[in-house]
């Protein structure tokens, strides 16, 4: 299926940029993420809680980042990538309203393996910077 | 009717600053090296200036600029309102200066930080409640806060109502940055871009997208305004203003007029047309060249229809033949544009047409221009000016 | 705390390094493409490794996968939790945290390792240890002290398929009266922006908080007129009432607005021209359908909306 291409290992080059992803954080994306993670803690669906937590609205919880990592990353590979890891390091919280803006790229390449190394950073336009980490994949090689 | 000042006034001198991103002065000084520019171009010492005109947007005082330039006293200071529409008002208001005896050299100008300053696209905001900010307050609520977010509403019904398409749009900005690409002083000198890049440009506002849109810029521009028998006296060849009018039309708001029996028009432009046709005692055929306010691409379509080029919904064709192109039928905006050598609010604009009437332009050098049209902004109170040779 | 009660309950916290949270215990359900689809639509992933069959069976992986980012999802115990959570050494260990002030809580990091993608039928089993807990520390957030929970995820065949490392503050909120103040302000969440009001459309605007959209009339010649002004335009008197509208209209014209994005506004968001039923134009937005459903000519239905923590405004749905 040439539908979907997929990035090959030869490809990439060190200090590749990933195209930018625009991410409006509304409450369906909050409540629906944390929903479709199975995460009921009441400060991702109930502004009460959340406010009784110190924040002003319902924020997005951890796995609904860690979802949008790896999207940003295999939106720019291609499907056939396989993810090896994810690590992030958690900022400022994600509330509607905001516009998280995804930006990455290029750190490492490890022949041996196939392993591109980039590094990711989600920064919501009111508070900064709400994730940053790495999201290892695994690209096919040549042909 | 209005007054006929047919070639009272004459422009005899006209200057751009170097445009940028971060100029990294003050807009004063970007006033001053404009206007300093413009009387070396028509060969005058500041001293000689006598008046001042410029928007009410410019955060200069006339009084500001003169001691700056060391221009001496002033007998005439007058300002243009409403952004865009100003640029040929404030021409206006110093060929009406000139013609009456109220000032004999008055120095129009306009410059802004517009990109590392306050910039258009941030949007109007609410922090302020002056009557405008309430024409505002109808709109800001839903989001709708920047120029390009009213401009296209009314393309959006226009393009409905004309059937006319975004190959229009592609063919107004494409010809525009072709100009540019041979400009020095653009901020797109050289570079091109092609079908594929529009397309795939950033979405803006429906249907506008990324260079649908004028830029924003750090610069200066101004023009040195005199009469007839002291413009003959100076270096360059005098450029004559024929025919100039401004225009507002009933139900007018600031880029807002959505309460027209039909909106998607520009009447107020159709009437400054009129004015102006009437005053120069001339027709659209008598104009072989034209700089036509270009914030956005579509409204110079709508403009090229109002000054009765062709007739309503028939600009697409218009320009999808060549017009706009260095050898068609109206070359237009032939400095690369708003959309592609600066935003200076028109008034580069007038600098460009005065050097088409010259033979000066950049694309059209060997060409014979009798006459150039110019226009100021449109969705707002506006204006225009025909210009040819001093006799 | 004294030195010495500090000391006593670091020696009870530290006691939880290394205990079990959970032996291998395996997930409510099997992995399946049902939560895989739900979790792809809320994330916006078309990666059609996760839900296109049709694909994924001519693709290198000849099936479909589950999103690596879901490998703790299968085992999340959902809207249960509350009832259903035993007692276990996390639990315990956070209720010793909260007994002793530190109620806060801040996830901070959050690693995982993928060694075998899961793919639909596949059983997903985890097991939880207590991996590490930091010394005290003093923290923007305030004292506190750093635990980190290792997961380890396996399938029906004893494969390993990844592992995960939690990291988490557990903190006692900072309490300062004017700190906190000053946070609240920074934490205020960005609304759309009002119009000021005036003498000339005050009125209008107290009507839509009341929840209704008015339109001026002359009380002279009865014209109506929008946006308010202080004078009529046909007969010049400065006497006026209004009437409600039923806001019954029709879109003009339309417009989606993509950039720049302003704080305050959720996107997307579509700005029109409606007609209304009583022959006056207002703008305003466009709501309940797909931007691309709106256009020159649609029927729509307007009522008075509370937008956000500031607003009411008046937003029109298909009618």
């Amino acid at each position: 299926m040439s539908d979907y291409k997929t990035l090959r290992f030869a490809d990439v080059n060190l200090g590749d940029k990933l195209p930018a992803l625009e991410i409006p954080i509304t409450a369906a994306l909050v409540v629906g993420g944390a929903l479709a993670t199975r995460d009921y803690e009441p400060v991702h669906h109930d502004k009460s809680a959340a406010q009784a937590a110190g924040l002003p609205d319902v924020f997005m919880n951890i796995l609904t980042s860690q979802g949008l990592m790896t999207r940003f990353a295999t939106d720019w590979s291609g499907p056939e990538a396989v993810v090896k890891s994810l690590d992030i390091k958690l900022g400022a919280p994600n509330l509607p309203g905001m516009v998280m803006t995804v930006t990455g790229e290029v750190t490492a390449l490890d022949k041996s393996n196939g392993v591109v190394d980039v590094a990711v950073q989600g920064e919501n336009n009111i508070w900064g910077m709400h994730m940053q980490g790495t999201v290892q994949l695994a690209l096919p090689e040549a042909g | 009717m209005v007054a006929n000042i047919k070639d009272k006034a004459v422009i005899a001198g006209v200057a751009n600053t170097k445009f940028s991103k971060d100029s990294g002065v003050s807009e004063l000084s970007l006033a001053a090296q404009a206007i300093k520019g413009a009387c070396d171009d028509a060969g005058i010492h500041p001293s000689e200036i006598d008046g001042m005109a410029t928007f009410t947007m410019d955060t200069n005082d006339e009084i500001e600029v003169a001691r700056a330039l060391g221009c001496g006293g002033l007998t005439f200071w007058g300002r243009s309102h409403y952004g865009g529409g100003a640029a040929t008002g404030s021409l206006h208001q110093a060929v009406m200066a000139v013609s009456t005896g109220m000032a004999e050299c008055v120095a129009v100008f306009r410059a802004l930080n517009g990109r590392s300053g306050h910039r258009f696209s941030s949007g109007v905001s609410g922090a302020i409640t002056t009557a405008d900010a309430i024409h505002w307050g109808w709109y800001m609520p839903y989001g709708l806060l920047t120029p390009a977010s009213w401009v296209a509403m009314f393309t959006q019904r226009w393009m409905k109502l004309t059937g006319i398409s975004k190959d229009a749009f592609y063919e107004v900005a494409h010809a525009t940055r072709e100009y540019a690409v041979n400009n020095p002083n653009a901020a797109f000198y050289g570079r091109s871009f092609d079908r594929a890049e529009y397309d795939a440009a950033r979405k803006i506002a429906d249907p506008l997208q990324l260079f649908d849109c004028c830029q924003e810029t750090d610069g200066g521009s101004a023009i040195i305004v005199t009469t007839p028998e002291r413009a003959r006296d100076m270096k360059k060849p005098g450029v004559a203003v024929r025919g100039i009018a401004q225009a507002s039309a009933p139900d007018q708001e600031q880029m807002t007029s959505f309460y027209r029996e039909e909106f998607a028009a520009i009447p107020e432009m159709e009437i400054a047309a009129k004015n102006v046709y009437e005053m120069s005692g001339l027709t659209p055929d008598d104009v072989d060249a034209a700089v036509i306010y270009d914030a956005f691409s579509p409204i110079v379509l709508w403009q090229i229809e109002a000054w009765n080029f062709c007739g309503f919904g028939e600009s697409g064709d218009f320009v999808l033949d060549g017009a706009l192109r260095p050898g068609g039928r109206l070359p237009c905006n032939t400095h690369g544009g708003q959309l592609s050598e600066a935003y200076i609010h028109g008034v580069n604009g007038i600098v460009e047409a005065t050097r088409l009437v010259r033979g000066e332009s950049l694309n059209q050098p060997k060409k014979n221009i009798e006459h150039a049209l110019v226009t100021s902004g449109v969705g707002i109170p506006t204006g225009g000016a025909i210009l040819g040779k001093l006799d | 705390m004294t030195p010495e009660e500090q000391k006593a309950f670091e020696d009870k916290i530290y006691a939880f390094k290394g205990r079990k949270v959970c032996e291998a215990t395996p997930a409510k359900d099997p992995v399946n493409a049902t939560m895989i689809r739900h979790w792809a639509e809320a994330m916006g992933d078309t990666n059609p490794a996760y839900t296109n069959t049709e694909w994924a069976e001519k693709s290198a992986r000849g099936k479909t996968i589950a999103p690596p980012a879901m490998l703790y999802v299968w085992n999340q115990q959902g809207i249960t939790a509350a009832s259903e959570r035993a007692s276990n050494a996390q639990s315990e260990l956070v209720q010793l945290f909260n007994d002793y002030g530190f109620t806060g809580v801040l996830g901070t990091n959050v690693k995982q390792e993928y060694f075998k993608e899961a793919a639909p039928g596949d059983q997903v089993f985890m097991e939880m240890v207590i991996d590490n807990i930091s010394e005290r520390k003093n923290t923007a957030r305030g004292a506190g002290y750093f635990h980190e929970t290792v997961a380890t995820f396996s399938n029906q065949s004893g494969e390993k398929l990844g592992t995960q490392s939690f990291r988490v503050l557990k903190f006692i909120p900072q309490d300062q009266p004017a700190a906190a103040a000053a946070d609240d302000a920074r934490l205020e969440v960005p609304t759309r922006i009002p119009s000021p009001r005036g003498h000339d459309n005050g009125w209008w605007w107290e009507a839509v908080d009341k929840g209704k959209v008015m339109i001026q009339r002359c009380s002279n010649c009865q014209t109506l007129r929008h946006p308010p002004r202080p004078m009529c335009g046909e007969c010049q008197s400065m006497e006026w009432d209004s009437v409600e509208s039923k806001l019954d209209g029709e879109v003009l014209s339309h417009t989606e607005l993509h950039h720049p994005k302003i704080p305050g506004y959720q996107y997307p968001l579509v700005c029109a021209v409606i007609k209304l039923g009583e022959g006056t134009n207002i703008v305003s937005n466009v709501v309940g359908c797909e931007p691309s459903d709106v256009h020159i000519g649609m029927r729509v239905k307007g009522k008075v909306e509370q937008v956000d923590e500031k607003n009411m405004l008046p937003q029109f749905y298909p009618a």
